[in-house]
This record gives structure tokens, C-alpha cells and sequence, in this order.
């Protein structure tokens, strides 16, 4: 197991070096290789220019170019709004100087005044309605510096605030109109119901919250997100002053936009990931409190949220629960807002995961991919190859061709060898066979050759033996008259030498008895013996005295 | 199944709850918090409104009228809505609620919300009628006039009171009626007749004549008011003092009455129960709708739907919503437990309107308006030609008494005019 685990490198090393790599192991590496490069410059090509990132960067680049827009439309729409209010504090200033002009009041006559504030209101009435008619908003009001009551517990500031009744769209067109602020004649007047949290005026500390100083350079001012008194509703306000001719503040007037129209109008969504956490908010004590347009996230149902930058996104804690998305800092009316783009983060972590499965999944086809193919490519390819290279081991020919071209042509080339080899190899064979027949023959002769020297020496031997019997004389006179013989008598000489029998010798010379008898009478007298076996003896003398003298 | 990986976010229109507070909010951001947090549920509340705002508002969606917002998700309505909406788009509950589930809901509310064997409308909270007073300035009433409390067990004795009322205070309204259909309803059932059948209001039924003459009298003389709006912000200046109307009125009752001054005074509110015609048949309606649920083609948006509507019925979840909210509870364990324990409720009006329906549970007859075709528009016609009658006659009878004539004389002929002029506007 140990072994398993540690793969002895140095010696697969050593044995690649000395053995060689197979042709399928080498084919497989260099396939799996070039896989692996073409999918790794894929990879990195789709890397540079962002066509592929990881899914977590990919949704938080997907919420920062919505965010783009999405901040964009809160801008036009909070402008817009305070486009409106500036137009709606201009004819609230021309109505309540006109008002003031024909009763032959100033602006502190009314303090204390209900019956002016009333009728005041009944002139400004038309003025908030249609004003809240056209802004995109959920509520209108003005309120001035001034009360029908000073003496009361609570400084108060009068004015009208009309809310809609029933907001279920972001068109507010069909919507009823209830009074939140004004004299119990204005809902009287305007045929209006009163709000649940109806009040004749509203309390001066109301404003504490978004309580901001109007310079030169502000145009407007948007409040933080705060609780409408008595309600269980949040809004923000864009409102702007009502001056005096003297161009003193005397108050304030603009639109209420609330959370529920804000869900309702800042809608925001993702064809990929459905539904997003939209906010608009801003810093208060470390935490961000604000507008979400999810009633969920929204302040009402949590305390504020803790936001903090992890790596190229924000973290957006709820306390109970998180969200992951973008922020972009929006400037409105005088304050810089932040505005943000959010998803839960358990739904993050999901597309998260998503994406890293379908990563794995990728890879992991590709290397199923790659396995395949490469044994496809062995079975197709190298099989055949492995499985001629066999059939050529043991077989004479290759058999059908590869239809590999170069294969095919070096398996001609190497049966044409074979072929020159086997030709001449048929002929070495043929030459073999002659050599060694004659060598056979050679052989043989040689046997003979042996067997004769044998006798030859066994005579010699023997004549050596009986050489004392011989008389030299004789002998050498024998010799030295041997050319005396006739031919036939020469002849005949030669015949006896041979072995022949005198009658075999008188058969093959065709000669009668007699007449060889009178040969033979000749032959011994020329030689000098008396005897045939004499004759026989110094023939055999004579034959093996040539013999060793041709040697 | 939804999952928090892959979260669902239904919308949802209620009626439960006024623009001061709204205790159905309250409980749905509990269930975001928790059930839905498990299951990646939000339901996220964009209006919340009446019942008559919801009708229209659905019916403008239905219909796609231009600046139309998409129907909610669910939405709380009347019965009625079905036939608006079409209940081929509605969400059968039964298909999702197991019958052991359902068994534990109160038979009576769990009927109304069958549409040809499917359910339709799950009941969350039910309420019944109540009549509620202003016991600070009615007490100053009593001290002076001797007429008690008591006197308004009856309509009999709440239309005197109101006629009186209206003498002493020099010509404001005692008391206001919530619903006149109601009236005529539950005032017909006691008379042992119908004021529907086939389908068809029956004006020309005696029994009809019998209520009608007691609520025309006061309404023509002063007392009672037939104008358009809320009675919860009537009683917040003091333009009446009295009305009837569903046990929810409580969570609109104000704590005070703001005087054009900007003086103010805290008042005392209780509830007694719905004066009955006769005495020795007294009756009342239920009242409330129920959930409804867009069917939708993702099986994960109707799962959560259901998951939501199990858990706001739970015995725990919808004892917390109604009673904040001056409702009754939908199941019988949950029912049982309230009238065991209401003596904990906090707030003393809420523990009044719920002594007022315990007195009713024990004596009255609880009826459920029928469903029929056109009911909506029926109902909502006959309440607008009551107060069109109702103003006219008024003013008709000032008018003819400044002008000498016999203000009894008058009364009289004025309430036979008026119910003449009714059923030719109901076309009876």
C-alpha cells in the first residue's frame, strides 16, 4: 500500500530509460497532453478577455452593472421628485402670499388662528392634491411654521398631509386620498377620510430626524428613512422650503416617498437569479439603516444592517441572516446615499456551488472525454499497429495492409528485404546442400582412400615382414626387366596387380587358357621368377614402391 | 420543494390591519424570520388595504387594465373574488392540505371556501359583528338623559338612544352603521324570513318593512349616519360615538377624540354584543374571507403558499395575529384556547370584544352570508341606495320641518318614500 502510494519514480525512470516507453503509453500521454494544453488555452484565453470567471465573480459582475442603472433610477426618480417639490413650494409661496394679501394678513397673524389656518388649507388643498398627483410618491405635504394652538403640551406646526390609502401599485393614479394632517374641515371640504393616525397638525420634533440646514447650494433635502408617527409605516421625505417674501423659512413642503412605494417602484430582478434585495440607505451609527424594496430586509423587520467588503463583494448582515451584493454611493438632495444590490447568501452560495459543480463536472467530462478518446484512438490506431507488429512475429507475411500509409510502406519496404532475404537465402541453402554432397563425396573417396592405405600399409607391413625372404637381386632385375613385357603382357601385368584371377584376366583380354598359360611363361621368364607367388609379391613391392615414390 | 437556495418571494395584499398597525405584518415578519428563513420563503406584503380596495385592485390586475400592478401572490379576500378572478387561477388548498389537516378547522368557516369541491379560500381569522361605544362621552349622555347601556341589548333601544343622542347634542350622529346588507340579513332571519332568495334581494317582504321603518325613522330625524367612510375615524373626532361592525373595528378604535382645537381627550372603548331585533332570537353573521392563492405553474411557488397558510393557521401563529387584530381564531383547539384564557389579553377594549362574542357563541345564531351570482355587486349597490335614500329623506325631512310642516307626519311619509325609492333603485 505504502508503495502504492509512493510510486518508486527513479526506478520508472530508469526503466523508461533502459526499456523504452510502450507505443500505446507514449500515444495516451502525448493525447492526454495535447488535451490538456488546447483545454488549459482555452481556459485562459476565456480568463482574459472575461468571457469565463467564476460564479461568484460572475454574479457580483452581474450586480454591480445592474446596480449601475438601479442607482441611476433612484437618482432620477428622488430628482424628479424634488423637480416636483421646488414647483409645489412655488405655487404653495404665490397661493399663501395671495391668501395673506386679500385678508390683510401677515404670516404671524395666523399663529393661533384657527379659522384662517382652516381656511388657508382650503386654499392650499388643490394645490397638495394635484402636486402629489404628479410626483412620484406616496404622500404630499406642506407645513408652516405656525399653529392653532401654542398653548399646547406639544409644539405643533400646521399644514396638510395627504397620504394614499392603498398603495398596491407603483401607479397611484385609482388610488384614494386620506388626510394624515389637517383641520377636521380640510377632510370635511375634500370629502377625505381621515388617516388611522390622523391628527390635526403635526408635532414639531418631527422632522428631527431628517432635520437638515438649507444653504445656498441645496436644492433639496431627502431624510433618512424614519417612522411616520403614529403608523406603522417608514418613508423618506423630499422637501424643500416655503419662503417668505423677506425670503425667510416659514417652512417646508414635498413628497413622501414610503417603504411600500418603494418596493413598489424600485423593483429590481435578475433573468438568472430572479428577484433582488434593492436598498437604498444610509450610515447611522456603524450600521445602515434605509429603504429595501423587500419588506423582508427592511427595517421594520430588522435593526439596521452591518455592511463589510469581502474580497470584490459586500457583506450585508441582518443579524439574523445575510446577504451578499454591491453597493454604489448615490448623492441626493444634500447627503451622499449608498445604494445597493443584494442577494441572499444562502441563494449565493447556491449559484456558488452550482457553478463549482458544474466546473467539476466539465473537467471531469473532459478527462472522461479525454479517456475515451484515448481508447479510441488505441483501439482505433494503435491496436492495429500492436496487433501487426504481432502478426509479423509470427507470422510470413503481414497480412491486409493498415491503411496507415508510412506503416504501409515500411512493411512493404521490409517484406521486400525479406524477400531478397529469403532468395537468398534458398540459394545459400542450395549451395549448402551441393557442399555437402560433395563433401560427402569427398568423404567417401577419402574412406576409401584410407581403407586402401590400409591395405596398402597392411601389405607393406606384411611385405616389410617377409622383406628378409626376397632376394634384391632378383627383385631389382625383376623391375628393371619390366619393361621388357609386351603390351599384352603388360596387360596382363596390370590385371594380376589389380587381383584379378588368371582366369577372370584371360575373360577380360578374351585369351584361352593355354594361351595365357604361354603369357604367363613369358612374363616369368622376362622377370626372372619362378613362381607365381614370387610374381604377385614383387608386383605388390613394385605397386607400393610407386605408390610412395608418386607420394 | 422551495429551499434557501433557491428562494421564493410571494407577494401578498391583506386586509388585516390599519394604517396605524398591522398585526398580520407583524406575524409574517415572524414567519420570514423563521418558517421561511428554514424554506427560503418570503412573503412580502405590498398593500395592505380594505377588502372592497383588494376587490378592485384584483379585478383592475384580472382584467390587465393599464396601470394595473401584477396580482399578488395571495391576497385576502371575500368569496366573492372567485368569480372575479375565476377559479380555474386559484389555488385549490385541499390539494396540498392533507384532510387531517383541515379536520382541525372550524367546520363552519372551512365551508365557506368551497367552490365546487375545491378550496379556495382558506379561512385565516374570522370576526363577527359587535356594537361598540364610546363609553366616556356616552356616559355623559347616560348622566343626563338616564338612558343606559342597557338599553342598547336592541336595536330598538340603540335607534331611541340614537335619536336622543342627537337631540342632546344638538344634532350629532349617535351611531353608524357598518353594513346595512348585514342589517337586513341578520334582521330578516330574526323576523323568520330571508332577505335573499333566489338569488334576489326581497325588499317587498314584510319582514324587510319591520327593520327597515326603525333604521329610516332615526337616520331621517338625526342620530344616525349614512355617510361614506370608516366609523373608527368618525369616533376620532367625535361624530359618533357608536357603531356596528366587525369585531376587527377594535384595531381601529381610537384612544382619543382631537377636538378642531387641537385639544384632545382619552376615551374609553367597549363592545357589547350585536343588538339583537328580537330578544328572544337574537343573531349575528360571521364575517372575514379568507387566502387566497394564485395558482401558479411552478410547483415551488404554490408549496410555499401552503407552507405559509399551515403555519399562520398553527394554533400558535394565528392566536398571536388575532388577537392583536380583533379576530377569531379558524381552528376549534385554537377557539377553545382563546375563550379559555382572553381574560390575558392586555388591552382592555380587545378583552371587551372578546366577552361581547363569548356572550354571542353562547346565544346567538351565527349565519354566513350566501354566495350567489352578481352577490358583490348586489351588496355593494344596496349599501350605496340605502345612504342615497337614507341622505335624501334626511334632508327632505329638515327641510319640510323648518318649513312648518308636522315633523311626525313627515317621518312618516318620508319612511314609506324612502323604502319605495329603495326598491325602485333595487329595481323590486
Amino acid at each position: 500500500m505504502k508503495a502504492f502510494l509512493k510510486p518508486d519514480l527513479p526506478g520508472i525512470l530508469r526503466q523508461i530509460r533502459t526499456e523504452g516507453i510502450s507505443i500505446r503509453r507514449r500515444f495516451v500521454a502525448y493525447i492526454i497532453s495535447a488535451i490538456a494544453l488546447v483545454m488549459s488555452l482555452i481556459l485562459l484565453l476565456l480568463n482574459l478577455f472575461g468571457v469565463m470567471n467564476p460564479t461568484g465573480t460572475r454574479i457580483l459582475d452581474s450586480l454591480e452593472t445592474q446596480l449601475i442603472s438601479y442607482a441611476d433610477h433612484i437618482k432620477r426618480d428622488y430628482d424628479k421628485a424634488a423637480a416636483h417639490a421646488l414647483s409645489f413650494s412655488d405655487q404653495l409661496e404665490t397661493e399663501l402670499q395671495h391668501f395673506l394679501t386679500e385678508r390683510n394678513l401677515t404670516f404671524d397673524d395666523l399663529k393661533n388662528h384657527a379659522e384662517a389656518l382652516a381656511a388657508l388649507q382650503k386654499e392650499l388643498y388643490d394645490v397638495v392634491y394635484l402636486n402629489m398627483q404628479l410626483a412620484p410618491s406616496s404622500g404630499a405635504f406642506y407645513i408652516l411654521d405656525t399653529t392653532v394652538n401654542s398653548r399646547s403640551e406639544v409644539p405643533l406646526f400646521n399644514g396638510i398631509y395627504l397620504k394614499y390609502i392603498n398603495l398596491y401599485s407603483e401607479n397611484t393614479v385609482n388610488n384614494e386620498i386620506t388626510l394624515y394632517r389637517g383641520s377636521f374641515s380640510t377632510a370635511k371640504e375634500g370629502n377625505i377620510t381621515f388617516h388611522s393616525g390622523w391628527n390635526n397638525e403635526m408635532r414639531t420634533d418631527f422632522f428631527d430626524a431628517c432635520d437638515a440646514v438649507f444653504t445656498g447650494h441645496t436644492h433639496y433635502i431627502l431624510s433618512p428613512d424614519v417612522e411616520i408617527p403614529d403608523t406603522w409605516e417608514r418613508a423618506r421625505y423630499v422637501y424643500v422650503p416655503i419662503r417668505d417674501q423677506k425670503d425667510h423659512i416659514i417652512g417646508v413642503c414635498g413628497f413622501e416617498i414610503n417603504d411600500i412605494y418603494f418596493q413598489l417602484s424600485k423593483k429590481a430582478c435578475d433573468d438568472r437569479l430572479g428577484p433582488l434585495v434593492g436598498a437604498l440607505l444610509e450610515e447611522k451609527q456603524e450600521r445602515y439603516d434605509g429603504q429595501f424594496n423587500s419588506n423582508r430586509y427592511s427595517q421594520t423587520a430588522t435593526d439596521g444592517v452591518w455592511i463589510t467588503r469581502k474580497g470584490r463583494g459586500t457583506v450585508f448582515d441582518f443579524g439574523t441572516e445575510r446577504c451578499i451584493g454591491k453597493t454604489r454611493d448615490v448623492t441626493l438632495g444634500n447627503s451622499t446615499f449608498t445604494a445597493a444590490l443584494m442577494i441572499p447568501e444562502a441563494q449565493f452560495d447556491a449559484i456558488v456551488r452550482e457553478g463549482q459543480l458544474k466546473t467539476t463536472g466539465i473537467i471531469l467530462a473532459v478527462v472522461l472525454f479525454m479517456f475515451a478518446y484515448c481508447l479510441f484512438m488505441s483501439r482505433k490506431y494503435v491496436a492495429p499497429i500492436l496487433l501487426k507488429i504481432e502478426q509479423i512475429k509470427y507470422s510470413d507475411h503481414a497480412g491486409e495492409p493498415l491503411r496507415i500509409r508510412e506503416f504501409d510502406d515500411l512493411l512493404a519496404f521490409m517484406e521486400e528485404k525479406a524477400s531478397v532475404h529469403a532468395e537468398q537465402l534458398k540459394t545459400l541453402e542450395a549451395s549448402k546442400i551441393a557442399a555437402e554432397e560433395e563433401a560427402a563425396r569427398a568423404r567417401e573417396a577419402y574412406e576409401k582412400a584410407l581403407e586402401e592405405y590400409a591395405l596398402a600399409k597392411n601389405e607393406l607391413l606384411h611385405l616389410s615382414e617377409n622383406k628378409h625372404e626376397i632376394v634384391l637381386e632378383d627383385y631389382e632385375y625383376f623391375v628393371c626387366n619390366l619393361g621388357t613385357l609386351t603390351p599384352q603382357e603388360m596387360r596382363i601385368y596390370d590385371l594380376y596387380v589389380e587381383g584379378k584371377t588368371t582366369a577372370e584376366i584371360a575373360a577380360i583380354i578374351g585369351i584361352k587358357e593355354n594361351t595365357m598359360k604361354y603369357h604367363n611363361k613369358n612374363i616369368y621368364a622376362k622377370l626372372g621368377v619362378s613362381s607365381r607367388k614370387q610374381f604377385l609379391r614383387f608386383a605388390a613391392l613394385k605397386q607400393y614402391q610407386d605408390k610412395k615414390g608418386a607420394e | 420543494m422551495p429551499s434557501p437556495s433557491e428562494p421564493v418571494t410571494l407577494t401578498m395584499w391583506h386586509v388585516y390591519g390599519s394604517q396605524t398597525v398591522s398585526p398580520l405584518n407583524t406575524v409574517i415578519d415572524t414567519f420570514n424570520h423563521t418558517l421561511g428563513t428554514e424554506y427560503g420563503i418570503t412573503v412580502n406584503v405590498v398593500s395592505v388595504t380594505s377588502s372592497s380596495a383588494i376587490d378592485k385592485a384584483l379585478a383592475a390586475s384580472a382584467n390587465g387594465e393599464p396601470g394595473a400592478d401584477a396580482m399578488p401572490d395571495l391576497f385576502t379576500a371575500y368569496p366573492r373574488v372567485a368569480e372575479i378572478i375565476g377559479p380555474e387561477n386559484l389555488l385549490s388548498w385541499n390539494e396540498y392540505f392533507t384532510p387531517d389537516e383541515l379536520a382541525v378547522f372550524h367546520e363552519d368557516f372551512l365551508s365557506e371556501g368551497y367552490f365546487g369541491g375545491e378550496l379556495l379560500m382558506l379561512p385565516v381569522a374570522k370576526s363577527s359583528e359587535t356594537f361598540f361605544l364610546n363609553k366616556t362621552l356616552f356616559d355623559r349622555f347616560s348622566a343626563d338623559t338616564g338612558i343606559t347601556a342597557a338599553a342598547l341589548a336592541t336595536f330598538d333601544g340603540v335607534f331611541s338612544a340614537a335619536r336622543a343622542y342627537w337631540d342632546w347634542s344638538g344634532g350629532q350622529n349617535f351611531l353608524q352603521i357598518n353594513d346595512f346588507y348585514h342589517y337586513a340579513y341578520v334582521g330578516m332571519k330574526a323576523h323568520g324570513s330571508e332577505f335573499i332568495r333566489g338569488g334576489r334581494l326581497r325588499l317587498e317582504e314584510e319582514a324587510f318593512r319591520s327593520i327597515w321603518r326603525p333604521l329610516a325613522e332615526t337616520a331621517i330625524y338625526g342620530g344616525l349616519c349614512f355617510e361614506e367612510g370608516y366609523a373608527a375615524s368618525r369616533w376620532k373626532t367625535a361624530e359618533v360615538i357608536a357603531n356596528t361592525g366587525s369585531t376587527a373595528d377594535v384595531l381601529y378604535q381610537p384612544e382619543e377624540v382631537i377636538y378642531p382645537d387641537n385639544t384632545t381627550e382619552a376615551i374609553e372603548a367597549i363592545a357589547f354584543p350585536y343588538p339583537a331585533f328580537r330578544e328572544d332570537a337574537p343573531g349575528v353573521i360571521y364575517r372575514g374571507g379568507g387566502l387566497f392563492a394564485l395558482k401558479s405553474e411552478d410547483r415551488r411557488r404554490n408549496q410555499a403558499a401552503y407552507i405559509f397558510a399551515k403555519w399562520l393557521t398553527g394554533k400558535e401563529a394565528n392566536l398571536e395575529f388575532v388577537t392583536n387584530a380583533g379576530y377569531l381564531p379558524v381552528t376549534e383547539e385554537a377557539m377553545a384556547d382563546l375563550f379559555a384564557d382572553y381574560a390575558a389579553i392586555e388591552k382592555d377594549n380587545y378583552r371587551s370584544v372578546y366577552a361581547a362574542v363569548e356572550t354571542m357563541l353562547d346565544t346567538y345564531t351565527f349565519y354566513s352570508l350566501p354566495l350567489y351570482e352578481g352577490a358583490s355587486e348586489i351588496q355593494h349597490d344596496f349599501e350605496a341606495n340605502v345612504k342615497t335614500v337614507l341622505k335624501a329623506a334626511h334632508h327632505q325631512y329638515a327641510k319640510r320641518v323648518s318649513e312648518g310642516e308636522d315633523p311626525r307626519a313627515v317621518l312618516d311619509a318620508l319612511v314609506e318614500e324612502s323604502l319605495a325609492a329603495l326598491k325602485s333603485l333595487s329595481g323590486t
